[in-house]
């Protein structure tokens, strides 16, 4: 196991721009969420350590119910925490942060707005200057393949198109941290790898911090630096894995032998704690 | 013939050509048999009336339709802030909703007299009526507007760094519009099926007073006539309902 877990080398690619981090660190101590209390509390998750690195991708992956959406809500504080602390670029968290972008296994799109205005909503809600947020959401739009979607509301696109405006809503006001919660679960197999490789292309020109949570384990290795294995009741991290292949990663991870073996080490780590019955 | 607007037009023709045929039926039989007019009258008796005594018959129609504004209106503006205290508020719910639903579910037609000795005969009590008629169904789908909203919103909100009034008019009223418009749209049938009613028991104006007189006179043709009349009103009042909707909530067409 400790050959897997070698850092990240200098050979790692990158073909648009330099590694500049524009991502915030988050440390968090002894991250602890408790349901309830007294003879019905539910010890959900933790105590858990997380420390990601400014514009690091590190995905947390483990079954149904382990905690891994609510380490997420934990993290930027729109949940709070039973126990523990986190720290945001070394500043402790004490209210909800807002220096982020959200993005949900469903779209969460509101459907009364078009595609467009929806990803506005950031600029309304924030009080940010129209013009430069427009600017930057036809960007996004043109980037995320997204032209001529603008004015459409969301039952008019497609389930990729909308989880793509959905990115865009959490990019536009240029946050320092994207957290997705199995953001490509609902969609097909086809439209998944695509934006899998969209979503890492646009990472590597912005290196926003990335929390990205999932239950696919070709999702972790296809995008991750670093994935957190998290286990059941209560969640906890049980095994960290670096992931030390080139990008932009190919469609087809199969090309890796590499990917192969990390994939094997996390079905492994799955069979240890009992989450496959073969 | 175009398919956009041909389907919409075509059953327009058909809707007129059926309605003609009943008429055209209506009179003919009644006619065959002779039928004396205080029986049953043709509709060329009561359609006539309608033109001859319009002023009158409009005099009533309007205070028809004012009560219903006024009744419906009140029922809105009490029945959608109403709706979110109840979601938001959980004593609320536990508390006064269930006294809501007992006092829906009492007949609202027996409140008329007392409303009568507290407020007098007249147009008042009739909206009052109307109010609580179209009320309770506002009421209720506008609660399950506020409720359905996805929890997950609020993260993406609260995530947007956006206060609790932007979240509200940006994110959750909007949301619960289609909801409470569904509500709407029965309150306001409701609301004209109510009003005729209350002005039979408890008003001096309206086409509900004015059918009732007429009843007392034995004047079956102005009876049909406000019928007539009563139903024109009950279709402008879906009719505006449809329109508004439309405009307010453009992208729910699907």
């Amino acid at each position: 196991m400790a050959d897997m877990k070698t850092r990240t080398p200098s050979g790692l690619v990158h073909p648009v721009g330099g590694a500049i981090a524009a991502g915030a660190s988050i440390n968090a101590r002894g991250l602890t969420k408790v349901f309830g209390s007294g003879e019905n509390a539910f010890h959900a998750l933790g105590p858990i350590d997380l420390d990601i690195k400014p514009g690091e991708f590190v995905s947390i992956i483990g079954p149904s119910g382990c905690g891994k959406s609510t380490t997420m809500l934990l993290v930027t504080g729109l949940e709070p925490s039973s126990a523990g602390t986190v720290e945001i670029d070394g500043k402790l968290l004490t209210a909800p942060i807002s220096e982020i972008g959200i993005v949900f296994q469903d779209h969460l799109l509101l459907d009364f707005r078009t595609a467009i205005k929806n990803v506005m909503l950031q600029q309304e809600m924030r009080g940010l200057d129209k013009a430069a947020l427009r600017e930057r959401a036809d960007a996004l739009f043109e980037r995320l393949g997204l032209a001529g979607a603008e004015n459409r509301y969301p039952w008019q696109l497609s389930g990729g198109m909308r989880q793509r405006v959905s990115i865009a809503r959490a990019l536009v006001h240029d946050p320092s941290m994207l957290l997705m919660d199995e953001p490509f679960g609902a969609l097909d197999a086809i439209t998944r790898t695509q934006i899998r490789h969209d979503l890492e292309m646009l990472w590597l020109e912005t290196r926003k911090t990335v929390l990205f949570i999932t239950h696919s384990i070709e999702e972790a290795v296809g995008l991750s630096d670093r994935v957190l294995v998290m286990s059941k009741s209560p969640g906890t991290i049980v095994e960290e894995i670096v992931i030390d292949l080139p990008r932009p990663r190919p469609a087809h991870l199969g090309e890796y032998p590499e990917f192969s073996k990390y994939a094997e080490r996390i079905y492994r780590i799955f069979e240890k704690l009992g989450v496959y019955k073969f | 013939m175009a398919a956009f607007g041909g389907s919409y037009l075509s059953s327009v023709l058909i809707g007129t050509v059926a309605v003609l045929l009943l008429l055209g039926l209506w009179e003919a039989a009644l006619h065959f048999f002779e039928v004396p007019v205080w029986l049953a009258p043709k509709p060329s008796d009561f359609l006539a009336r309608l033109y001859t005594d319009r002023a009158l018959i409009a005099g009533h129609a309007f205070w028809t339709s004012l009560t219903i504004v006024q009744g419906f209106t009140l029922g809105v503006l009490v029945a959608v802030p109403l709706a979110l205290a109840i979601v938001s508020i959980g004593a609320l719910e536990r508390g006064l909703y269930p006294v809501i639903v007992f006092l829906n579910i009492m007949p609202k037609t027996v409140i008329g007299p007392i409303l009568i000795i507290w407020f007098g005969i007249g147009p008042l009590v009739a909206a009052l009526i109307v109010f609580l008629m179209s009320f309770f169904p506002v009421l209720v789908d506008s609660m399950s507007g506020f409720r359905l909203i996805d929890r997950r919103l609020f993260y993406i909100s609260r995530s947007m760094g956006a206060s609790s009034w932007q979240t509200f008019w940006k994110v959750r009223l909007p949301a619960a519009l289609p909801h409470i418009f569904s509500g709407m749209k029965i309150g306001v049938v409701k609301a004209v099926e109510g009003v005729i009613i209350a002005e039979f028991i408890a008003s001096n104006k309206g086409l509900g007073f004015m059918i009732l007189r007429a009843s007392a006179f034995m004047d079956m043709t102005l009876m049909f006539s406000g019928l007539v009349a009563a139903a024109i009103v009950a279709l402008m009042f879906n009719g505006a309902m449809s329109i508004i909707s439309q405009w307010l909530m453009p992208w729910s067409r699907h």
